[in-house]
């Protein structure tokens, strides 16, 4: 791959996290960078510290220490607003649950981001680029459907829409397959890759799910608050789980 | 206290705040209730205490009708009448105390002050043990016997007057001031609660240096124990035809008295009533609040072998902790609220009934306690319903915000206005208990009246969840103006839950047409008052004499002969009987009326009508008199005159309005009339009209002339303002009861908002993932609280406005011949007002939700 400057750097990562007399370590020295255009999942059991890395990479939250740079602008000490501003403009968010409005029609729920930065996504180009994200995530016919209108999987690939509708230099998804079967779960994760591969969207996926990591170009292995590996698996077309299965058995997972 | 019944406390204790509102909302209903209750226990108390003062411990009164008074013959007739033992007259007439011995020839302004009663009594018989009237002497001695020119004051006006015991009070009298020399003090008041402490008591016989030789204004009489009221009545019937004469017993002055008073009291309990229904929102409020919060404890409690009847009486014991509280703490701010309506209000009707007090009705307590807890357990009601629905499952189920149906939504609030309304129908007379008097009764009109409010309030709350998605996109309108994106992404808030919106605006609907209303009510009195005075008196000014002035004295002359006078119109207030009670009447001149163009016919010819009148046997009656009496034009009234005789007076016109008389409206009578057959000596007002554009430059020569006649002058515009000032302070009282259902329906908006944004967590959570700042998160709630504030506003002031149309004229408070008016300005405040507190009411709420942390609200399902 060739050295380019990187879209995503996050630097020896801890968060501390004091529950009044408990202390919780849910990160304890991270590093990773990521590549314009890359697909990266973040894989990991249950508690490991996957979503607080990515609540950190988005400018959710802040580190205890450490730092973290989203195109060459260091995120972690910004101020609230300005933290906000740029989640507005540079990243998108993919949760697990409930990711819409419910008394927003998919349309309204995709226009979110440009809504709230004044802009009216009914009209002129905000129009067209909603009517662009709906057709990538493949659900041209149902921007006037409520949430509770839609399947569970449509209502994933509504959410996954919204996050690229200000083409965002990055976006974050969090188990965004967590709570679906195995088919539909296959949709989203489509979803997230035509983005990838036909607009070069640059992804960090977050799953215990070695099916949905394969679509990954590198999955990155959290253990414990630490990064324990990094499985390079390349960019390819067919998301066969075979070799990953056998790299995560050689590390015992 | 059982398991579940400390689990109901429990619930109720993780939430202080919204728990604490709950009381206050219920607490502030009982309050203003428990007022009510005292307050009328007090105008009871009042009456009695009058109608004790008035009539003291006489059986009957007999009042003369003529000015003249009652003769000495009368009066020997009374007392030779089988089955009286002791027969006390009395003699009172308004006049005025000269403030400065040393001023004697003064005749200026300033020169007296404001009007006192003055009271002739006989010391032979009411300064004895025997007699009728307690004088309660506090200091110093009766009268004497013998009709020295001695005086008894009440010590309260002594202490604002300076004087004291043995000092002389200076009283203007028909010719120039005499002076009296005080010998005793009143206890309390005086003898007439009525005169609010200014009646000052003398001799009877010493009354005719005063206001020359005048019988007894009445006759109060005591009966033999034997003897019956009716008995004597039929003996006097044919003894006593000297002069016309009324019957008044006990039960006649009390039942007079209370019809004076009902109007505020029907509108107190009206008020009462709204308040409560504010707090019912409250408490319903708060009890789904903490259930939708709790369903999936609920289900677990169901999961674990808790039966339905459980969950209800979970509900329910949750909501009669709040009730007892709220009740509780509702008395104590009640009795607080009842001292402050007794000293802004002092006197009542325009007989003047002092309330006394307040007072509290042993039942009036229990009934305020028991309403509360009513009303707060009727509001429980559907909560109670809703949580025993919560199945098992639920527990397993992710949290879902429940529909609920528009159906229940009706059945829940029909719940509440029946048992409010039932409640207070059947036991406001009851919680009045002791102090109602016996015989009066609530007349149906003071009960008719709020259930007709009642019924366009409820009609109101029940079509606002019909009209809230068209009505709320258009109040959104003018914050999308400002703030767009707020206002896009609050609008779909309001329809979240549709029932919860509804209660809230309906609570601030409701508070905001009382105040609209009462507006409209206070207008429409002040505009009532002033057209009445504008319409039948034929002057710009009334100079007003203490004594009757014949039309021989040539008073009305040296007054037209002031340069800038065009026309001096004699008025004598009287009274004649008419079918058995008492009617206002007045002497006028009918040409004068004409020529001014006064009066506003609806019957009869105008022209004809005033001629016929001055030549006599014919009269003019006010609409309110015609209907009260079903008569018209061409109808004779015949009114009885001394020696058991009548005369027939035949109605050649009727007016919209008639002359202000003591009690309602008068008849009019023309002088050869009045003179002739009616005992009028002479006119006791003289309405004055200067010629166009003179009455600044002769304003001053006409009043030095007046005054130099012991006439005093007041513009009609002071005759209005005293008139309205009445009006005024009853109204600044409803008002600040008004204001507080606002103020409940601001904490319903408090708790409202915070449900709301406590529901939506997780959504608020990914607006601001998806870059919303705090700033505007904190925006969109007040901008949704604004939404609610304008909805509430425009249906309140609609609502008020009808009401203010419905209401007319509550008895007492105005008139519904001036017409209803439209409160402009009183509109403009109540909605800036409605708007505003809704709008406060968001900031703890928009401060939560902007507060919310983010990686919190969207880790968890
Ligand atoms: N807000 C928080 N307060 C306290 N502890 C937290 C908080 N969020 C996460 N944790 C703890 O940090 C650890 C990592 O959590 P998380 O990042 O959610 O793991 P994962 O997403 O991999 O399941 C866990 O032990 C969790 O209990
Ligand atoms: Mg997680």
């Amino acid at each position: 791959m060739a050295i380019q400057q990187p879209i995503l750097e996050a630097r020896d990562l801890t968060k501390r996290y004091a529950l009044g007399e408990t202390i919780v370590d849910a990160l304890r020295g991270v590093s990773l960078t990521v590549q314009p255009g890359e697909f990266v999942a973040l894989m990991g059991s249950s508690g490991s510290g996957k979503s607080t890395l990515l609540h950190l990479l988005g400018g959710l939250d802040r580190p205890t220490t450490g730092d973290v740079i989203l195109g060459g602008e260091t995120i972690s000490d910004l101020d609230d607003d300005a933290a906000t501003r740029l989640r507005r403009d540079r990243t998108g968010f993919v949760f697990q649950f409930f990711n819409l409005i419910p008394l927003l029609d998919a349309a309204e729920n995709v226009g979110l981001p440009l809504t709230i930065a004044g802009q009216d996504p009914r009209r002129g180009e905000a129009a067209e680029r909603v009517r662009d994200v709906f057709e990538l995530v493949d659900l041209g016919g149902k921007q006037h459907h409520r949430p509770d209108q839609l399947s569970a999987g449509e209502q994933q690939r509504v959410a996954i829409a919204r996050a690229l509708v200000n083409r965002p230099a990055i976006v974050l998804a969090d188990e965004p397959t967590g709570n679906l079967d195995f088919t539909t779960g296959g949709e989203i994760l489509e979803a997230l890759w035509r983005s990838c591969a036909q607009r070069g969207q640059t992804i960090v996926l977050v799953t215990h799910d070695a099916k949905a990591a394969a679509y990954a170009d590198r999955v990155e292995v959290i253990q414990d608050g630490l990064i324990r590996d990094e499985i390079v698996l390349g960019r390819r077309a067919d998301h066969t789980t075979t070799a990953l299965i056998a790299r995560l058995a050689q590390l015992g997972l | 206290m059982t398991g579940l019944g400390r689990f109901a406390w429990r619930s109720l204790r993780a939430r202080p705040l919204r728990t604490a509102l709950s009381i206050v909302g219920i607490a502030l209903g009982v309050a203003v209730l428990f007022a009510a209750l005292a307050t009328d226990a007090g105008i009871e108390a009042g009456v009695g205490r009058t109608v004790d003062a008035v009539m003291g411990q006489s059986d009957l009164r007999i009042g003369a009708f003529e000015e003249r008074g009652l003769s000495q013959s009368s009066l020997a007739a009374i007392r030779a009448t089988p089955g009286v033992t002791v027969a006390a007259p009395v003699l009172e007439q308004q006049t005025y105390l000269q403030r400065d011995p040393l001023t004697t020839s003064d005749a200026t302004a300033g020169a007296y002050g404001s009007p006192v009663t003055v009271i002739g009594i006989d010391p032979a018989i009411d300064g004895t043990a025997a007699g009728i009237h307690d004088l309660q002497l506090a200091a110093g001695q009766g009268l004497t016997s013998g009709g020295a020119a001695e005086a008894l004051v009440p010590a309260s006006l002594a202490h604002d007057l300076g004087l004291g015991i043995s000092d002389t009070l200076t009283i203007l009298g028909s010719n120039g001031p005499e002076p009296y020399r005080i010998v005793g003090l009143l206890a309390g008041g005086g003898p007439d609660p009525t005169a609010a402490g200014r009646a000052v008591v003398v001799p009877l016989a010493s009354t005719s240096a005063l206001f020359g030789s005048r019988g007894a204004s009445w006759v109060d009489v005591r009966l033999a124990d034997a003897a019956t009221v009716g008995g004597v009545i039929a003996e006097l019937d044919q003894s006593l035809t000297f002069e016309p004469y009324v019957l008044s017993d006990r039960a006649d002055l009390a039942a007079s008295l209370q019809a004076s008073t009902a109007g505020f009291q029907a509108l107190t309990a009206l008020i009462a009533a709204v308040t409560l229904f504010g707090g019912a929102f409250l408490i319903f409020n708060t009890l789904s609040m903490t259930l939708s919060e709790r369903v999936r404890e609920i289900g677990l409690l169901r999961a674990a072998g808790a039966t339905r009847r459980q969950v209800h009486r979970l509900v329910l014991v949750q909501a009669l902790i709040l009730g007892v509280a709220g009740s509780i703490l509702g008395l104590v701010l009640g009795f607080g609220l009842s001292i402050l309506i007794v000293r802004t209000v002092g006197l009542l009707g325009d007989r003047g009934v002092p309330i006394d007090g307040p007072i509290v009705p042993p039942q009036g307590v229990a009934f305020a306690i028991l309403v509360g807890i009513l009303v707060t357990l009727a509001a429980a009601l559907e909560p109670a319903i809703q949580a025993g629905r919560i199945s098992p499952i639920e527990a397993l189920r992710p949290a879902q915000a429940g529909r609920r149906s528009i159906a229940g939504q009706l059945r829940w609030l029909a719940a509440v206005v029946v048992t409010v309304g039932v409640a207070g129908l059947a036991f406001w007379p009851i919680a009045l208990g002791p102090f109602g008097v016996p015989g009066s009764g609530t007349d149906a009109a003071g009960i008719g009246r709020p259930l007709l409010v009642y019924a366009v309030l409820l009609i109101v709350t029940l079509l606002t969840p019909l009209v809230l998605g068209p009505l709320g996109r258009l109040a959104s309108l003018p914050f999308a103006l400002f703030l767009p994106t707020e206002a896009r992404l609050s609008r779909g808030s309001l329809s979240r839950d549709r029932k919860r919106t509804a209660l809230t605006v309906g609570a601030l609907t409701i508070g905001l047409a009382m105040i609209v209303a009462l507006g409209g009510l206070a207008g429409s009195a002040h505009a009532a008052t002033d057209a009445w005075l504008t319409d039948v008196i034929p002057g710009d000014l009334v100079a007003t004499s203490i004594r009757p002035v014949g039309a021989a004295e040539g008073v009305s002359e040296q007054l037209a002969a002031v340069a800038g006078v065009a026309r001096v119109s004699p008025i004598a207030r009287f009274a004649v009987a008419f079918r058995g009670v008492r009617l206002d009447a007045a002497a006028v001149a009918g040409s004068d009326l004409g020529a001014d163009g006064r009066l506003t016919f609806l019957a009869g010819d105008r022209r004809a009508a005033l001629i016929a009148l001055d030549a006599g046997g014919s009269t003019i009656v006010p609409q309110a008199v015609a209907d009260e009496f079903g008569l018209q034009v061409g109808d004779t009234l015949e009114l009885p005159v001394g020696g058991g005789e009548a005369v027939d007076e035949r109605i050649v016109g009727v007016v919209a309005r008639g002359m202000p008389g003591q009690s309602g409206e008068a008849i009019l009578i023309g002088w050869s009339d009045a003179t002739s057959h009616f005992g009028v000596l002479g006119a006791d007002a003289f309405a004055i009209r200067f010629a166009p554009g003179q009455a600044v430059a002769a304003g001053p020569a006409l009043a030095a002339v007046a005054r130099g006649l012991a006439l005093e002058p007041t513009p009609l515009s002071g005759i209005e303002s005293a008139i309205n000032d009445a009006f005024d302070r009853l109204f600044s009282l409803f008002d600040t009861l008004a204001l507080l259902a606002v103020l409940i329906a601001g904490l319903g908006i408090v708790n409202t908002l915070t449900m709301n944004v406590y529901e939506r967590v997780r959504e608020i959570g990914i607006l601001r993932a998806a870059g919303m700042t705090r700033r505007q998160v904190w925006r969109m709630v007040v901008v949704e609280a604004g939404t609610m504030g304008v909805v509430g506003a425009f249906l309140g002031c609609l609502a008020g406005v009808v009401l203010g149309f419905a209401l007319g004229g509550v008895a007492g408070l105005g008139s519904s011949a001036g017409g209803p008016t439209i409160p402009w300005l009183r509109i403009g405040l109540a909605a800036a007002f409605g708007i505003g507190i809704a709008m406060l009411a968001a900031f703890q709420p928009a401060r939560i939700a902007s507060r919310i942390s983010i990686v919190r609200a969207v880790q968890f399902e």
